[in-house]
């Protein structure tokens, strides 16, 4: 009832308080903005209108360019990309995909794991690991595929060695400079428990170092995701069950041109997908519960 | 108006207090400290935090470490925490040299990260119950609640230390401290943080949660009023190196009423100890 008619009586200039002895009345903390204004204010509905519009130039620029063995248009990228995913092509190849990942993320996850826990409890496991990430770290997984075709011949074993050698190196980096920045005090309140060994490990060091863990988890996904790809690519036909590289492979040989850009398309909304959802739900449920966030 | 409020409060401290003071039959120290060097390697410096210093702890004892800020009275607990070996010198805990940490010593950091942030209030004093004693949960998050309504954090349960205040968190690790029933408290400045009037709760609960159960405590400080509100026994460490300059029994029969004459006297030879000893600041 009160604030409507304090707006009315709304003193003009600043003095007027100072003469009158009457106090001005303080600004609205809340102001209602436009629907329009407030839409705009989310990320993700602005990040939507920069999409629409690429998209828009995508479809424009392919239509006057009008070759479709170097840019098909937009439309039908989607077309053929829900095309071979409705008969179960594409989702074939991307379930294949998805499975290597998930053996060798794993595989790359306990040996980083293995190998910090070393690191952290022997002087020559310290070593060990600063050596190693030193050296590996610098190689490019890629490179090493020759010689996993030579040790493992063709095949998913192959594939697997390059992708647990891209995981685990910058994993196992990231483990430990969280396992080292854990600060004293909380070292001092584990062991204080009586905890040591693995108890120490898992109570108190993971967790606390879960901040960098998640960030290793992060670049691991990344490098592993990006590998798979490449190797699949380079090892083309004879990889058995095919993949997402794979399967951009045999599109580019067919020339199906909007196939292979379906291709491309999904192996973005995967890697929106795993950030997005599941590395950003993780990140929800602990860092950001716990204050922790880096 | 000091009066008033220290009128007000006598009759609790006077009962409290004729109530702790029973005197105790000669025994062995629960804790001997024996000539204690402590030092930090540091890779460009040698830092000597304390340097020979002997007190024992028996059974029961309160006993404040005054001194001067950085006079390695935080070595000190660490050392007997069993998180520093000593350079020279042992502590013995039942008699036994101390080569580790263990439950039987709880300790309150000074510092502020010592609660497990992935971890809320509650779950902070149920993981050290847990990893202590063989209870079951539901008992164990009774008697968590129960501490945490004794340091005035009911309804802070469920919050994770991130959004606690300073003085909350070290609130709940005394609570933390506590639920373990170690043979001996080690308390580092624990209630600095606090603002006067809830350090003043702090310290009369703290009193009356040691005449509940007569633990052991060994208290830091470096406030002369806290060290004789609190302590049985005081022990006055000077700065770098420390070194144990001074030591005092608190009268027994003179309560520890800080306008009693006894304390008054007790208080101002103890800060002339402390200032003799300290540096020469110029402003
Ligand atoms: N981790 C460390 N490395 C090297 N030197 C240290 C370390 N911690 C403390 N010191 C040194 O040891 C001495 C004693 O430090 P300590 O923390 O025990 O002081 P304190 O008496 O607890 O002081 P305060 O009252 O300020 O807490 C100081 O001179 C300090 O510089
Ligand atoms: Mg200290």
């Amino acid at each position: 009832m009160q604030a409507p008619s304090a707006q009315i009586s709304l003193p003009g200039p600043a003095e007027s308080s100072l003469n009158t002895g009457v106090p001005e009345p303080l600004p609205r903390t809340t102001k209602k903005l436009s629907a329009t204004k407030r839409l705009f204010l989310i990320s993700p509905v602005r990040k939507a209108l920069l999409l629409a519009a690429l998209a828009i130039f995508w479809q424009v620029y392919a239509e006057m360019l009008n070759n479709e063995l170097v840019l098909p248009t937009f439309t039908s990228t989607v077309t053929a990309f829900l095309r071979s995913c409705l008969d179960g092509e594409l989702t074939n190849n991307i379930f294949n995909s998805l499975k290597i990942l998930c053996v060798a993320y794993s595989m790359g996850i306990v040996f980083a794991g293995l190998l910090t826990t070393l690191a952290v409890t022997t002087r020559i496991g310290t070593d060990l690991l600063e050596l190693c990430t030193g050296m590996f770290n610098l190689l490019p997984a890629i490179a090493l595929l020759p010689l996993a075709l030579l040790w493992f011949g063709l095949g998913y074993a192959s594939i697997i060695f390059v992708m647990v050698h891209s995981v685990i190196w910058p994993l196992s980096l990231n483990i430990y400079a969280g396992f080292t920045g854990v600060s004293p005090t909380l070292r001092m309140v584990g062991r204080g428990y009586g905890l040591s060994g693995p108890g120490f490990i898992f109570k108190i060091l993971v967790p606390a170092a879960f901040p960098h863990i998640l960030t290793g988890l992060k670049i691991g996904w990344a490098f592993s995701w990006r590998t798979l790809i490449a190797a699949e690519l380079v090892f083309g036909t004879s990889s058995g069950g095919g993949g997402i590289g794979w399967f951009i492979f045999e599109k580019k040989n067919q020339l199906e041109i909007a196939e292979l850009f379906s291709g491309l398309m999904a192996i973005i909304i995967i890697g929106v997908l795993v950030e997005n959802f599941f590395f950003k739900t993780l990140e929800n449920r602990t860092i950001q519960k716990w204050g922790m966030k880096l | 108006m000091n009066a008033t409020v220290t009128n007000d409060e006598t009759p609790l401290m006077t009962k409290d207090l004729a109530a702790l003071h029973t005197p105790a039959p000669p025994q062995e120290p629960l804790l001997q400290v024996r000539g204690v060097t402590l030092r930090y390697n540091t890779p460009e410096y040698l830092v000597t935090a304390t340097y020979k210093v002997s007190f024992d702890l028996n059974r029961g004892d309160r006993l404040v470490l005054l001194g001067p800020s950085g006079c390695g009275k935080s070595t000190l607990l660490k050392a007997i925490g069993g998180h520093i070996r000593p350079a020279e010198g042992e502590i013995l805990l039942h008699g036994k040299a101390i080569t580790r940490p263990g439950t039987d010593r709880g300790m309150v950091f000074q510092e502020f990260d010592q609660l497990l942030p992935w971890k809320t209030a509650l779950e902070n004093i149920v993981f050290a119950i847990r990893n202590t004693r063989r209870t079951t949960r539901a008992e164990v998050v009774d008697e968590a609640g129960t501490l945490l309504k004794k340091v005035n954090l009911g309804g802070f349960e469920h919050s994770y230390p991130h959004s606690l205040s300073g003085g909350m968190k070290q609130r709940v690790a005394i609570a933390r401290c506590l639920a373990v029933h170690s043979a001996i408290i080690l308390m580092d400045e624990p209630f600095a943080s606090l603002d006067a009037l809830t350090r003043r709760k702090m310290q009369e609960d703290l009193l009356a949660l040691w005449s509940e159960s007569r633990f052991t405590m060994l208290f830091v400080t470096h406030s002369v009023e806290e060290a004789l509100t609190l302590g049985s026994r005081v022990i006055i460490l000077s700065s770098r190196p420390g070194q144990v300059s001074a030591e005092f029994d608190i009268d027994i029969t003179a309560h520890n009423e800080l306008s009693n004459p006894v304390l008054i006297r007790l208080r101002e030879r103890i800060s002339r100890i402390l200032f003799k000893d300290a540096p020469e600041y110029s402003i």
